[in-house]
């Protein structure tokens, strides 16, 4: 302890001597004019960042992103390819494939048998975009959203693919998306986080999530994102114990402030501010929280909407009601995970099951913030971190057949919130394998979704140890034929 | 020696030399044919013009040094410098007169060949008078100078482009061009110009007899022909040009200048594919053309708003944790107000709204308890675009405060019951575009109706569920805990509103008919097993939910376990058996007591008095892991000085492997005065035929023994 305290002190004066050695000397007051910011201390630039923030007019103000983990494959879902299906068995040519390096897996596979979809495609709406059967649902709200067929990524494997399309690195140790818009754009109710995460799990081959996937990295702690419970309390300990009322809770936390306010003087560490401002915060969720789940004000057509499931806490059903609810009451940027979609095997089962669990409950989140008037300025993303081969993984049976991962090309869709309703983007080869149009990276579709939220994402940075960092790295374009 | 002072008088020689040479080409002017050779003598002027700058600046210097000249060696290498530095300057300005005969014209090009050629002059000059006192000495080298530098910048100007000097450090803002103002040419096409053709093709430097730099310029064309046709990719030299491979000759801009992005071309070849208008708009373009694309991203779609912005201190004093008013971005004048926190809303606060009322365009107040609140502000919010009121119990009347909003262009009132008197007035709101009207209590009629009155409108009535058919979901039973010691409060809950819940205390299952309709809580004051199931009109019933709660009113004493149980199930020994607690839905939780190689047998007293009449034993079933009803069940009373057998009872034997399950066995035991009670149960020796594990040892779990 005594050693920290002596540390803070030196660091201080550290701080204090540099700066002033700055003044006095001239070559380094020259430095100081050609890097501006090389001896300021803390950072101020940072403030101006946030001060020109938003950079224009946004046109979504808030992001549901049902994350599909696992990586549904894109060829049971929107890319229908009857090629596949026409030659099933046959090995997939080597010139399509292109030396594409495969996961450890399917990479000893002898034999790579081209395998379509066991379930049929039918077109849909005024784009006449291919739906298969086993989303009936999200083809009825087909004119809603805009499907994206041409994604690609560049990891392989879940862990790095799913922290490189939250955070924009495949390393952790980055901001997740929610945290990076957290940052920029804060809370629009100061009464929950800006960033809340749901999880659900399905029956699926699962894969995990880890909390680094809603990390506020190197930025301040209060742009994590927040987890909420499966439970009928999506809050936890929210509820004040019986004898205690709110007057006193107020005292309590006044005084807790109080006395963290001392030790951050002492050593001013900024997780020590950070801790009093979640205090506040979880003091004003005690009201804010049970008015935004009360579903008393809600029809019962909502459920219907939803299906039954969403009565059960902790399904994916649940997790887009609330995440509606939570949206509406002014969350930035709500995060879903449904664990499940890894069907290396008993790919046509598995996907029927995990259809059934987010078909209806997508669609429904899209019907509800449309006749609430909330689509418009709403942005729904629903999409996994990569898509799957169009070989068998193991042997084709009459029923079943399984797929490896696939990073080159895969679909997701997004709807409002300033994109494009109605249409298909991009195009793969009629193999599935390789885009053929129109390619949307993983720092293009980032930076689409800043352009939405009115940021533009090379102007959304941070400074950390000695370099700006950005959601979207060093690269990443605005995809323009997306935003309506 | 001699070799210098004959290249100083060589030198001195070739001035003259440069001067006639200059003389005759601004006389002869353009009237001159030039030979190839020399057009290439005068493209060395951007090369040449370096060195006298450098020269004569040098030389310069050892006239103001005081007292340098007095050394004769220093002398003479300041003076050698500058007379190398005026034949560079003859030589530079020969070169620039050839050059200018190219393709430059105009004010620019005019001041820079007269101030050039002045440096020339002046500097030979000053060389021949560098040794008289002449008094004015000081003051023309002062003016040499300013003039090379005025020369040099103009120079620059001509080659690089208009204030290439100063860009860098002018401000980089650009004003955001609203999309409703912006124009295709002069807001997306001009500045592509500007900043890629006009340094060539300008007042003075017409390369190709072509200005970019006035519109008359531009409708002119060039030397070759038309800068565009409307339509016409062939023979618009604009796209024929920049469309040309990089290496071609006429590829522009030239190799060495900065390209056109892919954008730029794109923008420039669809507004000649457009028609190549000077003065159209980009909103009259046709929205789905790539132009409209390029342009929307380019340009601020949001409106412009020409209403004056409110204080920012007033703005920050109108936000707190439950109202959050924000500029739609950091420079628009247009506010948006939020409300949050229903129970935190107080009417009064919307009139704090006075002094922004013209800067609000968007206003959400979703879910706020309105029902009677006078609304009458909203009348003066007339810049207001979009409201949303959806279930914010609007009642009549409260609707006509938005008749005279003239901007209001979205409308969500999903969630409000309307009546008829609030339909006419959402019928006056003429310039709404979008309109929603989900769960607003219209029946059919009312929204034909509605949609013929509002043909402009798209209207959103939202999902209603009709003729979707789901099963419910069961009830919930909420009970503070299962064991109790007088009475136990039941509720039993649904989340669908509209749900009826039915239940029946006797273990029966509930029916639509005759189980009694749960209303508010009940108090149980006995042991009970309780079942409960949902019926909602459009819904199918829901599976029924079962729940057990025991009662436990008498607490022995003297507790006796005559034998012990399961090692790896003794919880806290006998003391479990009347702790009150239910244990978990796990036989492994440590709060049962577990037997298989002998009976559990205890003993235990009562009180004096406290006789009880029930005895009930609170057990688990799990035939999956051989947990299964007791074989027999022996219950023994001792008064006045003898044991007395009450119970020998073979419960009922499972049949088959289901769900674990807590059961209850409950037995009367008469009513005569007691002091001890002896409990006795076995577990089965063998496990039945139809099971897995046919013939090896069941096991007992029992977690509480009830008294009452």
């Amino acid at each position: 302890m005594e050693k920290e305290i002596l540390e803070q002190g030196l660091n201080l004066n550290r701080r204090k001597f540099l700066s002033r050695l700055s003044l006095g000397v001239g070559s380094a007051a020259l430095g100081s004019l050609l890097i501006p910011d090389l001896f300021k201390g803390g950072n101020p630039s940072e403030d101006a960042i946030m001060d020109a923030l938003p950079h224009f007019a946004p046109k979504a103000k808030r992001v549901i992103y049902l994350f599909q983990n696992g990586a549904p494959s894109q060829l049971e879902t929107f890319d229908y390819k009857p090629l596949l299906n026409k030659n099933i068995g046959q090995e997939l040519p080597e010139s399509i494939r292109g030396g594409q390096r495969l996961t450890g897996m399917t990479a000893d596979q002898k034999s790579f048998p081209l395998v379509g979809s066991y379930f049929p495609f039918q077109q849909y709406g005024e784009s006449r975009a291919w739906i298969s059967s086993i989303f009936p649902h999200t083809a009825s709200v087909v004119d809603d959203i805009c499907i994206v067929k041409s994604m690609h990524t560049e990891a392989i494997n879940h862990d790095p693919a799913l922290t490189f399309f939250q955070t924009g690195a495949q390393v952790g140790n980055r901001p997740s998306m929610g945290s990076w818009l957290s940052y920029g754009l804060g809370s629009e109710n100061s009464n929950l986080p800006a960033f809340c995460v749901l999880l659900s799990r399905g029956k699926g081959n699962g894969q995990g999530v880890y909390s680094k996937l809603w990390s506020n990295g190197f930025l301040d702690a209060t742009h994590q994102g927040v987890q909420f419970s499966n439970s009928e309390d999506p809050v936890l300990y929210l509820k004040d114990p019986k004898s205690m009322n709110r007057d006193e809770r107020r005292k309590m936390i006044d005084q807790i402030a109080a006395i963290n306010d001392l030790s951050f003087k002492e050593f001013n560490d900024p997780q020590i501010s950070a801790k009093v401002q979640q205090y506040e915060m979880a003091y004003r969720m005690q009201t804010a929280v049970p008015e935004m789940t009360d579903i008393s004000k809600e029809p019962d057509s909502v459920i219907k909407m939803y299906g039954p499931d969403c009565l059960v806490p902790g399904t994916y059903a649940a997790n887009c009601l609330l995440a509606r609810k939570l949206s509406e009451s002014g969350v930035r940027f709500v995060q879903l995970y449904h664990q499940g979609w890894d069907a290396h095997g008993d790919l046509p089962n598995q996907m029927i099951g995990q259809a059934k669990d987010v078909d209806q409950a997508s669609a429904a989140l899209i019907t509800d913030l449309k006749q609430r008037g909330l689509l418009d300025e709403t942005l729904v993303i629903w999409g996994g971190e990569f898509g799957r081969t169009n070989y068998c993984q193991g042997k084709i049976l009459p029923e079943n057949y399984g797929r490896d991962h696939h990073p080159r090309a895969f679909s997701i869709w997004m709807a409002g919130g300033g994109v494009k309703p109605g249409i298909v983007y991009g195009e793969t080869d009629e193999f599935g394998y390789n885009i053929v149009e129109n390619p949307v990276h993983v720092h293009d579709f980032q930076a689409t979704i800043l352009n939405l939220m009115g940021i533009d994402h090379e102007r959304l940075t941070f400074k950390h140890l000695g370099r700006r960092y950005r959601l979207t790295d060093v690269s990443g374009k605005v995809i323009k034929d997306l935003i309506a | 020696m001699l070799k210098i002072s004959k290249i100083i008088s060589l030198l001195e020689n070739a001035l003259f030399a440069w001067l006639g040479l200059a003389f005759i080409f601004i006389i002869a002017g353009s009237g001159i044919l030039l030979p190839d050779w020399l057009q290439l003598v005068g493209r060395t002027h951007p090369l040449l013009l370096h060195f006298p700058i450098v020269l004569l600046l040098l030389g310069l210097i050892f006239f103001w040094i005081p007292g340098i000249r007095d050394k004769k060696e220093i002398r003479e290498i300041g003076d050698l410098s500058f007379l190398a530095g005026i034949n560079f300057a003859g030589l530079t300005v020969v070169a620039g007169l050839i050059l200018a005969q190219e393709e430059y014209e105009g004010d620019a090009l005019f001041w820079h060949q007269w101030v050039g050629i002045g440096i020339f002059v002046l500097s030979v000059g000053i060389y021949f008078l560098r040794d008289r006192s002449f008094r004015a000495l000081k003051p023309l080298t002062l003016a040499l100078v300013a003039g090379i530098f005025i020369t040099g910048h103009l120079g620059a100007n001509l080659t690089h482009g208009e204030d290439f000097l100063l860009a860098p450090i002018k401000s980089a803002e650009v004003e955001l061009v609203a999309m409703s103002e912006a124009e295709i040419f002069r807001d997306m096409v001009q500045p592509i110009l500007e900043a890629k053709c006009q340094s060539c093709h300008k007042e003075g430097k017409i390369k190709g007899e072509l200005r970019m730099d006035y519109l008359e310029g531009l409708k002119k064309g060039g030397k070759s022909g038309p800068f565009v046709i409307a339509g016409d990719f062939e023979n618009s030299l604009l796209i024929q040009r920049i469309n040309l491979p990089g290496d071609d000759k006429k590829h522009m801009p030239p190799k060495n200048k900065p390209q056109l992005t892919d954008e730029e071309i794109e923008i420039l070849m669809e507004w000649v594919a457009s028609g190549a208008s000077f003065e159209q708009k980009v909103e009259e373009a046709d929205p789905k053309s790539e132009l409209f694309q390029l342009a929307s991203l380019k340009f601020n779609s949001a409106k412009a708003y020409t209403f004056d912005p409110a204080d920012p201190d007033e703005v920050e004093e109108l936000n707190n944790f439950f109202r959050k008013v924000q500029p739609i971005y950091p420079e628009s004048p247009a506010l948006v107000v939020s409300y949050f926190g229903i129970s935190a809303f107080d009417p009064a606060s919307l009139n704090d709204f006075k002094k922004v009322k013209n800067q609000i365009v968007k206003l959400n107040l979703n879910k706020m308890p309105l029902a009677g609140v006078d609304l009458k502000f909203l009348s003066e919010l007339s810049n207001l675009e979009e409201l949303q009121l959806n279930f914010t119990d609007l009642d009549s009347k409260q609707l006509e405060n938005l008749v005279s909003l003239e901007n209001l262009r979205s409308l969500a009132l999903s969630g409000n019951q309307l009546d008829p008197e609030s339909l006419e007035d959402l019928v006056k709101i003429k310039n709404l575009q979008k309109l929603y009207l989900w769960q607003s209590g219209l029946d059919d009629a009312q929204k034909e109706k509605l949609k013929t009155a509002l043909p402009q409108t798209k209207i959103d009535f939202g999902y209603d569920g009709r003729g979707v058919i789901y099963a419910l979901n069961s009830p919930k039973i909420e009970l503070e805990k299962v064991l109790f010691k007088d009475s136990i409060e039941l509720i039993i809950s649904h989340p669908i509103k509209t749900a009826e819940i039915r239940y029946t205390l006797d273990g029966s299952e509930p029916d639509s008919i005759s189980s009694p309709v749960f209303k508010e809580s009940i108090w149980l004051k006995k042991t009970e097993k309780i079942k409960a199931k949902s019926f909602a009109p459009d819904w199918k019933r829901s599976p029924s939910i079962e729940a057990l709660v025991m009662k436990s009113g008498i607490t022995p004493t003297d507790l006796n376990l005559k034998t012990q149980p399961n090692e790896k199930y003794k919880a806290q020994g006998a003391a479990t058996l009347f702790d009150q607690i239910k244990g978990k839905n796990n036989h492994g939780s440590g709060e049962w007591l577990g037997y298989q190689d002998q009976p559990l047998d205890l003993e235990f007293s009562i009180e004096n008095g406290k006789a009880p009449k029930e005895l009930a034993l609170s057990l688990f079933y799990n035939e999956g892991s051989h947990i299964f009803p007791p074989a027999k069940v022996e219950i023994w009373t001792f008064s006045q000085g003898k044991w007395i057998s009450v119970i020998n009872e073979v419960p009922t034997q499972s049949e088959k492997e289901k769900e674990s399950r807590p059961e209850v066995l409950e037995y009367a035991l008469g009513t005569n005065p007691l002091e001890k009670i002896r409990v006795r149960i076995s577990p089965i020796s063998k496990l039945p035929n139809w099971h897995p594990s046919a013939g090896s040892k069941g096991w007992i779990f029992i977690d509480e023994i009830l008294l009452n």
